[in-house]
């Protein structure tokens, strides 16, 4: 006699086995694909370290993936700041607030966000030329605006993805905060706490459960976006990638081993984020 | 120790207290009773300014808010009257991600600024005192809705507060928990507290309250002594009121 739930194990196994098969046979075919095009794996291996770290040069971790990393770390800590901000002015019944905080949401999330990172880039320097005309001695009597307006490459393309981000999330915090049971800031408001105190102590450790599984995911697909700073020439993974594949006539190549470094760090973050939410579930209480 | 002056609250087109006053002195407990919708939870937490008055101005122990005050003075103003007052809600409100302990001394920590070791102390005696010092680190998941209005009795008490504000603390309890909770507050009654309570218990409000107030309508029809409001009510209303009430429990 055969012990059933042994039979079940064994069908699961055989699924899972299966499924590996169909993932290898993929591969396979584009591993045979690309050597119908003569992919040049050599290349590869010559040139990956000096794409995805800078091996080699005085830059070395200093560029490419640790630039990716890098852009979405801040991005994300800046995009969360924003989010929580507007989410405040979205749940405000001050008309300026909620004006302001909807009209950046709708802004952001109308417009491309290629769009905004050359308005930032190529856009502002303008409005810097002009206020230059305008005002005499304008760069050295507002420099900070100046500044502002002429930012470099790595900071521009933060502040637009933070900016962008921060619009998408809003809802996640609105949401977050709006699930946290009015009750719970009468009782604090009962007690004397302040405003401030009531959302710092209170509501908003409650709301950090329902944000941060989707704040976990925007995090992943912002380090996919980051990608997209590499339009203005920030030295991050693609960048970099684009730059040898172009020069040695090897685009496939090095993309591959950009689209390899996503892929890989992608499935890390997903696999911390699982973890994660894991922990907030048995934390349930 | 508490006056409340011709309140007048409006949501939208509803009226829903009509001004009222009504003053309570100290260590008197006040039973507000009538049916849903007869403004007793929109006075209550009028007292407390959970709800902002339209109209009308509200005393606890002397410190006075009034509609002519704005700005600056009246959060403070109003800051004041929360110290001075503890409230007891039906659904208790407990912070779930804190636990019991932690619940009684978030506000003597961030409010009153004690120092922890001290607040703890304090906590520790009121969670004594309703009689749940062996739950103290327990998550209020873990509680019953009795002992979470306990510790909900407790962490107002903990403020030291001149007024306690009950919003029909056993109307979310299973019958068989009730009788806890009435305990207590009838242990807090005997201790001096002044009390106002808006409760369905009529119970409570015949042995404990030394006045009953009963509300329609967003106006006070009739206030007295438990034993004339229940056995010899005189306005019609009341007695209405009283005789479905009454027949519906039994």
């Amino acid at each position: 006699m055969t012990d059933p739930s042994l039979a079940v194990r064994r069908l699961a196994r055989s699924f899972v086995f299966k499924v590996i098969l169909v993932w290898l046979v993929i591969l396979g075919c584009g591993g045979l694909g690309f050597s119908l095009i003569r992919l040049n794996v050599g290349f590869i291996g010559e040139w990956w370290r000096f794409i995805v770290y800078g091996e080699g040069t005085s830059d070395v971790w200093r560029v490419g993936l640790i630039t990716t990393v890098f852009i979405s770390v801040i991005s994300i800590i800046g995009a969360i700041i924003l989010a929580f901000l507007s989410a405040l002015g979205r749940l405000s019944r001050n008309p300026l607030a909620y004006g302001i905080s909807t009209f950046y949401v709708s802004l952001i999330r109308g417009t491309p966000l290629i769009v905004q990172i050359f308005i930032l880039y190529f856009g502002l320097p303008q409005i810097n030329q002009q206020l230059a005309k305008l005002i005499p001695n304008f760069e050295q009597q507002f420099s900070l605006l100046s500044n502002l307006l002429l930012l470099p490459a790595l900071p521009t393309g933060i502040l637009a993805l933070s900016l962008n981000y921060g619009a998408y999330m809003t809802e996640v915090f609105r949401a977050g905060i709006q699930s946290v049971s009015k009750g719970q800031a009468e009782a604090a408001t009962a007690l004397g706490m302040t405003p401030g105190q009531t959302m710092w102590r209170i509501v908003l450790p409650q709301a950090i459960r329902i944000i941060i599984p989707p704040v976990g995911n925007d995090f992943i697909a912002m380090t996919k976006d980051s990608a997209l700073v590499s339009v203005i020439g920030v030295q991050e993974l693609l960048w970099r990638a684009q730059k040898v594949g172009v020069q040695n006539f090897r685009s496939m190549e090095t993309l591959l081993i950009a689209a390899g470094i996503y892929w890989v760090l992608t499935i890390a973050l997903q696999a911390i984020q699982s973890r994660i939410e894991k922990r907030l579930a048995r934390g349930d209480r | 120790m508490v006056r409340i002056t011709n309140l007048h609250k409006v949501f939208g087109k509803l009226n829903v207290l009509k001004g009222i006053s009504l003053e309570v002195s100290q260590r008197e407990v006040v039973c507000v009773i009538g049916k849903s919708g007869s403004g007793k939870s929109t006075l209550l937490r009028s007292i407390n300014f959970l709800e902002e008055p339209t109209s009308g101005s509200i005393e606890v122990d002397g410190v006075e808010v009034t509609p002519a005050l704005t700005g600056r003075q009246r959060k403070e103003r109003i800051h004041k009257v929360r110290l001075l007052t503890g409230m007891v809600f039906q659904d208790f409100n407990l912070f779930p991600h804190k636990s019991v302990i932690d619940n009684v001394i978030e506000a003597l920590l961030i409010v009153k600024k004690i120092p922890r070791a001290q607040a703890v102390e304090i906590g520790e005696s009121f969670l004594g005192k309703v009689g749940l010092i062996d739950k103290r680190d327990e998550y209020p998941a873990r509680l019953s809705g009795g002992q979470k209005q306990r510790v909900a009795i407790a962490r107002a008490l903990a403020m030291d507060p001149k007024v306690m504000l009950f919003d029909e603390p056993t109307s979310a309890l299973d019958p068989e928990l009730i009788g806890e909770v009435i305990n207590v507050m009838e242990a807090v009654a005997n201790e001096g507290m002044t009390m106002i309570v808006v409760t369905h218990e009529i119970s409570f409000a015949r042995d404990t309250a030394d006045r009953v107030v009963y509300m329609e309508d967003g106006n006070i029809v009739e206030e007295g002594a438990p034993s004339q409001i229940f056995s010899v009510p005189q306005d019609a209303r009341t007695q209405q009121f009283l005789q479905r009430y009454l027949n519906g429990r039994s």
